[in-house]
């Protein structure tokens, strides 16, 4: 796999704040990589340097393995889908979707005729005449995407392009971006602080927070093997649960109260503080002897699953039958030992 | 009568106190002043019949009369001049400080506001420092230009009749830069940014972008700047007893000032009436051609 884009020590400082710190990340050909985290992570402050549309302090850029650090935007070649679309508010679809060709000296019906193929691709046909004001979001989007595939550029990037979506329309835009990009054998970056959409859009998952990347790597892989604390949270929903407790005697099991205690897979050493951390849908309700308890606080059901949230709202467990449990109740757990995961108290990091 | 107390309180009866009492001032204050002054214009006026209401007809004589003044067409070309040079100055000049102090420099803001200075200042006393600036003899643009070796002799910008009306176009240009410049200022930050930034990344170079992204998203404002810009053109006093008084043999003459010079100096109240109603139908031609522009207005 050639790299697409590729950047080496990357550094961006807006006056004091150190919004990138020494961020390298390779971006293969034809692969759709997926930038995620909590707001304020540096993940758009990356996309817009891999625009051009923020300088960076220091560090290399290359795209299709030309140096790009220092070149202007409209030299990149590279398209962008901005969280508001950022459609020309006074041009017709067709005019939005033609507006790069025409600044490129493409003849008119020449221009015309790719914006109807480019229309036909986002089912855009229809509305070539309208203005922007004169469609729905989900239309909106379309135009957007529908100008940035016109140029056939040599990189997508996406800035959260789904947000302004509501919920049943995203799903759909979720698959058709994914589709698009398939078809088109395109290079997506995907930037986005859901990392549902991250998980199932990308193939390559990037994880950042506080101007670093704290891991990247395939989705699954990122679920099975989160390198730290924050990783593992911020992967998977709901959110992993974290325990403290102490590695037991034998090294066998991590108490976390009396009696209780969570088994593991293998030997860890004794008597180390812990944080274990345990998916809600790896818990299960114990048939027999249970390995640790749980008082449930409240029940979600929401006929597919059954949300359970401990009293002192610390653990909650998914299942997927319907179970007749109601506040108050104790419940005996249990987990597959090969699936728990153990961190440092202090530095979160996976043990 | 309960009923429409009530409504008074809360009900459309209190929306209506509140328009009919904007409406009673504007008819009071505009709109009757309005009439009598298009009524007087029909009519014979002399210093006898001045007070009352009901006077001879007159048909279009007094607009026959006017039109066969010896300095109509002097005072019409000297009115296009002055509207069409300077709404063409404060607006080019304008426009072009707008878009610099729309770039994000330190202390961008702080100096653009300084500009306000102008637009605070009343019109004599501008008139007057321009005179100053303009004297033939001791005017500071003289100096200056003679020094940068521009003229090789004093211009006498105030009396010679070649550059008359043009010294009150200079001073109207300064005086109308900041109004222009604010509201021009106002309508590029309306402009959202990632259009500039989705226009770059399709390929658009600077004037690209002005030209594409610019000028058509500020196509609404820049119809409300030049109609108030013909507005205050056409209202713009001061400036000419300040400066050139409309002389030299009236090369500087604009039809608002001729119409006060009728109507409070020569004491012939149906011209001046007459003059004002003529420059009426010209702003109300182009405030027609204004709201059909903005009727189209994009909206994002």
């Amino acid at each position: 796999m050639t790299a697409q884009i590729e950047l080496k020590n990357i550094d961006k400082h807006y006056g004091a704040f150190h919004a990138l710190k020494n961020v390298s990340l390779s971006i293969a050909k034809g692969s759709f990589v997926a930038l995620v985290g909590p707001s304020g992570c540096g993940k758009s402050t990356l996309l817009r340097s891999i625009a051009g549309l923020e300088t960076i302090t220091s560090g290399d850029l290359h795209i299709a393995g030309k140096e790009m650090t220092g070149v202007p935007p409209r030299h990149r070649d590279i398209a962008m889908v901005f969280q508001s679309y950022a459609l020309y508010p006074h041009m017709t679809v067709e005019e939005n979707l033609t507006y790069s060709l025409r600044l490129h000296g493409v003849g008119k019906a020449e221009a015309k005729a790719k914006a109807a193929e480019v229309a036909a691709t986002t089912g855009l046909s229809a509305l070539l005449s309208r203005y922007p004001r004169q469609l729905s979001g989900g239309q909106r989007q379309r135009v957007a995407m529908g100008r940035a595939i016109i140029r056939n550029p040599k990189a997508f990037l996406f800035d959260e392009p789904l947000s302004n979506l509501d919920a049943a329309l995203r799903v759909q835009m979720r698959k058709e971006i994914r589709a698009l990009h398939d078809r088109l054998g395109a290079t997506s970056v995907y930037v986005t602080h859901d990392q549902i959409e991250a998980m199932t859009m990308a193939d390559w998952v990037v994880v950042m927070r506080d101007g670093i990347i704290e891991q990247q790597g395939r989705p699954l892989d990122l679920y099975d093997q989160p390198v730290n604390r924050f990783v593992a949270g911020f992967i998977g929903s709901p959110a992993m649960n974290f325990v403290d407790g102490v590695i037991s005697e034998d090294g066998r099991g991590v108490v976390v109260g009396a009696g209780d205690r969570i088994p593991l897979a293998r030997q860890a050493e004794p008597n180390r503080k812990v944080v274990a951390g345990v998916r809600p849908e790896n818990l299960r309700v114990a048939e027999g002897a249970a390995s640790f308890h749980f008082e449930v606080g409240n029940v979600e059901s929401t006929g597919s699953a059954t949300y359970l949230t401990s009293k002192d709202g610390a653990l909650q467990l998914v299942q997927t039958e319907r179970l007749g449990f109601s506040v108050g109740d104790r419940v005996g757990l249990d987990i597959d030992p090969a699936l728990v995961h153990l961190f440092d108290p202090q530095s979160g990091a996976r043990i | 009568m309960r009923r429409f107390l009530a409504s008074l309180r809360d009900g459309v009866g209190f929306d209506i106190l509140l328009v009919g009492a904007a409406m009673v001032f504007l008819v009071a204050m505009a709109g009757l002043p309005l009439i009598y002054n298009v009524l007087m214009s029909f009519q014979q006026v002399d210093m006898f019949t001045l007070g009352s209401l009901i006077r001879p007809w007159a048909g279009f004589q007094n607009y026959i009369d006017v039109v066969r003044e010896p300095a109509f067409w002097l005072v019409t070309k000297n009115t296009f001049i002055f509207v069409f040079f300077s709404m063409g100055g404060q607006f080019i000049i304008g426009f072009a400080l707008a878009l610099f102090f729309a770039q994000n420099f330190p202390g961008a803001s702080t100096i653009r506001g300084l500009f306000l200075v102008s637009w605070v200042m009343p019109g004599l006393v501008v008139g007057a420092i321009w005179s100053w600036i303009l004297a033939g003899d001791f005017g500071v643009l003289n100096t200056i230009l003679k020094g940068l070796g521009i003229i090789q002799s004093n211009v006498f910008w105030k009396s010679d009749p070649a550059f008359s009306i043009w010294a009150v176009v200079i001073a109207n240009i300064w005086l109308g830069l900041a109004f222009n410049m604010l509201l021009l200022s106002v309508g590029l930050a309306a402009i959202p940014r990632d259009l500039y930034e989705a226009a770059e990344l399709d390929g658009a170079n600077a004037f690209q972008r002005f030209w594409t992204i610019t000028l058509p998203m500020m196509r609404s404002t820049i119809g409300a700047v030049l109609s108030l810009g013909l507005i205050g053109t056409l209202q713009q006093f001061d400036l000419f007893p300040a400066i050139t008084e409309g002389g030299p043999a009236n090369t500087s003459t604009v039809a608002q000032y001729w119409s006060w010079q009728m109507s409070f100096q020569l004491y012939d109240f149906a011209k001046g009436a007459t003059i004002s109603v003529m420059m009426l139908v010209l702003v109300l031609i182009a405030s027609i051609i204004y709201v059909r522009s903005t009727r189209h207005e994009v909206r994002g």
